[in-house]
């Protein structure tokens, strides 16, 4: 009897054995390929995430899900308002950025990351490999191999501070200095506007419009015109000029299309000294002031 | 110990003699013959059989209890299987998830009408309702990640980090600094929000000048008034500072005269080779919010050197180009050792 049952048990003992050795290789290669994810540092889950992870695979009781839910959605919420606060104080908006873990060991973290966003209306997509050392308590943390995109068709001065940043790496200028830049434009596209409604403004009551902005209100470019002297225009040039230091100007400038014949009836240097004038406007009254004037002028406005 | 009943523990071979003995005094009669006259041998033979037979007891496997245990191993090993399935399979949802949210988000960009947009959540929230019962819970996960991404971005790109502080009452701003790819100092400023905004303590070195920077500023309005500039100046300095540093380790045939904490003045001695002679540089940053500097000027026992075609070019190259990067072409050309 004792026999017959050894025999038995020996069989049911091999075949247990032989599943467990099976099982065992299965779980070391899954717990590898965890080991893999976890070093993806974005999928590196605690706190109530790692509690939403245990519940979505099983490990939690279902009635656990609405408190695990409302947990998580509280902490998404603070997220959210977070990131509302940054991009408001940053002045810059990112709808999206991607990492990739290059490697990942105890003393070094290498990153690929791809960040796209927007700051006003300029669009702008940063690609960048962020490496990690640990050095004692600190750790250092550098850029290299950076590739900025811009739809720059319409920034020929942003171009060569472009490529230069690129070469230096330096990430944070570029951001800095985009910034500047956006908000320089933006004053442009205020003053522009203010002007256009202005003068469609003085339309209503007596004068003609004279302001015209022929490339749109982001363009560099308002003519002055009235209508009586259809020959004679006068264009405020606003250009924001970004050197390759990363250094924003806004230079303004006056020029003058006047045909020859009525250069030639006004000998003084009133019209042709416009230019010079302009630029001393600039200096005493500042860029709305001095614009204001012109438009006076050229409106032929008795109100002044 | 006493024992009644003999002793069914086989474990303990000590208890060997214990059985001896029971057995011995339950077949007295067989044991009197066989120890009647017997030599010792006989009662050790029979002693020693006894330790055997205790011993291949103990070393038999236990077969019921010994299936059960391996049927307990491998349901653990089965549970711990489906375990490490789950999560990986959960894990490659969110990556799915997270990676058509990322495709979204960038196509919202060029989108411009809301009406479109609206569509394709409506869709989508078609498509939830179909997926399984945690699809909602997987979508505010990937999301998750998505805003950690994003806040980790804006900190990444030199953000102002604002921090609430004081259930409201306070503000927190870190200002990063970096040149050339290389991260620097971090320095801090702490703000209060009321009465009115004023900065209550800082970590800025005493040579910038934040206290002019703030009453120049429109920071009550907006606060970027204040952090834009003070962000030039701090890196700025940090451009030169790290300039002056890399001077130091890459070109130690140059020895570095003199150079100040706000690093807006340098000197620098360079050799001419082959006459020798040296050649005093000044570098003079007087705009704080440049890494480069607004005058260079050369002194030299020489006084035609200074004059020479190809030192006015290093000159020039000196204002256009960070000075340790100068520095190597300098070299290059032969102009100093």
């Amino acid at each position: 009897m004792m026999e017959k049952m050894s025999e038995e048990n020996i069989e049911d003992v091999r075949v247990l054995e032989a599943q467990i050795e099976h099982l065992q290789a299965e779980v070391a290669a899954l717990q590898r390929q965890q080991q893999d994810n976890h070093k993806d540092i974005t999928f590196h889950l605690r706190g109530h995430m790692q509690d939403a992870m245990s519940y979505v695979c099983g490990q939690k009781q279902a009635g656990e899900k609405e408190k695990v839910l409302s947990k998580l959605t509280e902490e998404v919420e603070e997220l959210e308002e977070d990131l509302k606060r940054q991009t408001q104080m940053n002045g810059i908006s990112l709808n999206s950025c991607t990492t990739k873990t290059l490697q990942s060991s105890g003393r070094q973290l290498v990153q690929q990351l791809c960040v796209s966003g927007h700051c006003s209306e300029l669009v702008f997509q940063v690609e960048f490999q962020l490496s990690e050392v640990k050095k004692g308590q600190r750790s250092e943390r550098t850029i290299s191999d950076l590739n900025v995109v811009m739809d720059t068709s319409d920034l020929q001065n942003f171009s060569s501070f472009l490529s230069g940043v690129e070469e230096s790496r330096d990430l944070l200028l570029f951001f800095r200095t985009l910034r500047t830049f956006s908000d320089r434009c933006d004053d442009r596209r205020r003053t522009f506007q203010h002007f256009q409604v202005y003068s469609g403004q003085m339309t209503i009551e007596k004068y003609p419009s004279v302001v015209s902005l022929p490339g749109g209100c982001r363009s560099a470019v308002m003519t002055l015109n009235h209508p009586e002297l259809p020959g004679c225009v006068l264009f405020v040039h606003w250009s924001v000029e970004v050197s390759r230091e990363g250094r924003v100007t806004p230079k303004i400038e006056l020029l003058t299309k006047i045909p020859e014949k009525a250069l030639q009836l006004f000998p003084s240097q009133a019209v042709s000294g416009a230019a010079e004038a302009f630029q001393s406007l600039l200096r005493i009254l500042g860029p709305e002031a001095a614009v204001e004037s012109v438009i006076m002028a050229v409106s032929l406005s008795q109100d002044t | 110990m006493v024992t009644q009943t003999p002793p069914k523990s086989k474990k303990n071979p000590q208890l060997v003699l214990d059985i001896f003995i029971w057995e011995a005094t339950q077949n007295k009669e067989k044991d009197l013959r066989s120890m009647d006259g017997a030599s010792t041998k006989g009662v050790l033979s029979h002693l020693s059989l006894l330790e055997v037979q205790a011993r291949s007891r103990k070393t038999q496997p236990r077969q019921p209890s010994r299936v059960k245990e391996l049927k307990a191993k491998a349901e653990a090993l089965m549970t711990q299987r489906d375990q490490l399935k789950a999560e990986i399979e959960t894990h490659k949802s969110l990556q799915k998830l997270r990676a058509s949210m990322d495709k979204q988000c960038t196509h919202e960009e060029e989108e411009e009408e809301e009406e479109e947009e609206e569509e394709e959540e409506e869709e989508e929230e078609e498509e939830m309702a179909e997926d399984s019962e945690n699809s909602q819970l997987l979508r505010l996960m990937a999301r998750h990640t998505q805003l950690k991404d994003l806040l980790h971005a804006h900190d990444i790109i030199g953000g102002y980090n604002v921090i609430k502080t004081r259930k409201g009452k306070g503000l927190c701003v870190s200002l990063t600094t970096a040149y050339n790819g290389v991260y620097l100092e971090n320095y801090n400023l702490e703000m209060d929000l009321k009465p009115t905004l004023r900065i209550s303590r800082d970590n800025i070195p005493p040579f910038i000048p934040l206290k002019s920077l703030a009453e120049q500023s429109n920071m009550e309005t907006d606060i970027r008034t204040l952090l834009d500039p003070l962000s030039q100046h701090l890196n700025a300095f940090a451009g030169r500072k790290q300039q002056l540093k890399l001077v130091k380790e890459l070109h130690k045939s140059v020895q570095v005269m003199e150079s100040n904490a706000l690093c807006s003045l340098l000197v620098l001695m360079f050799t001419v080779p082959r006459e020798k002679t040296a050649v005093l540089c000044s570098l003079e940053y007087t705009d704080h919010t440049r890494c480069l500097p607004t005058r260079v000027h050369f002194e030299c026992e020489d006084k035609g050197l200074p004059d020479s075609p190809e030192w006015k070019k290093n000159g020039s190259l000196l204002m256009e180009t960070p000075v340790h990067k100068a520095l190597i072409t300098m070299k290059k050309m032969g102009d100093i050792v």
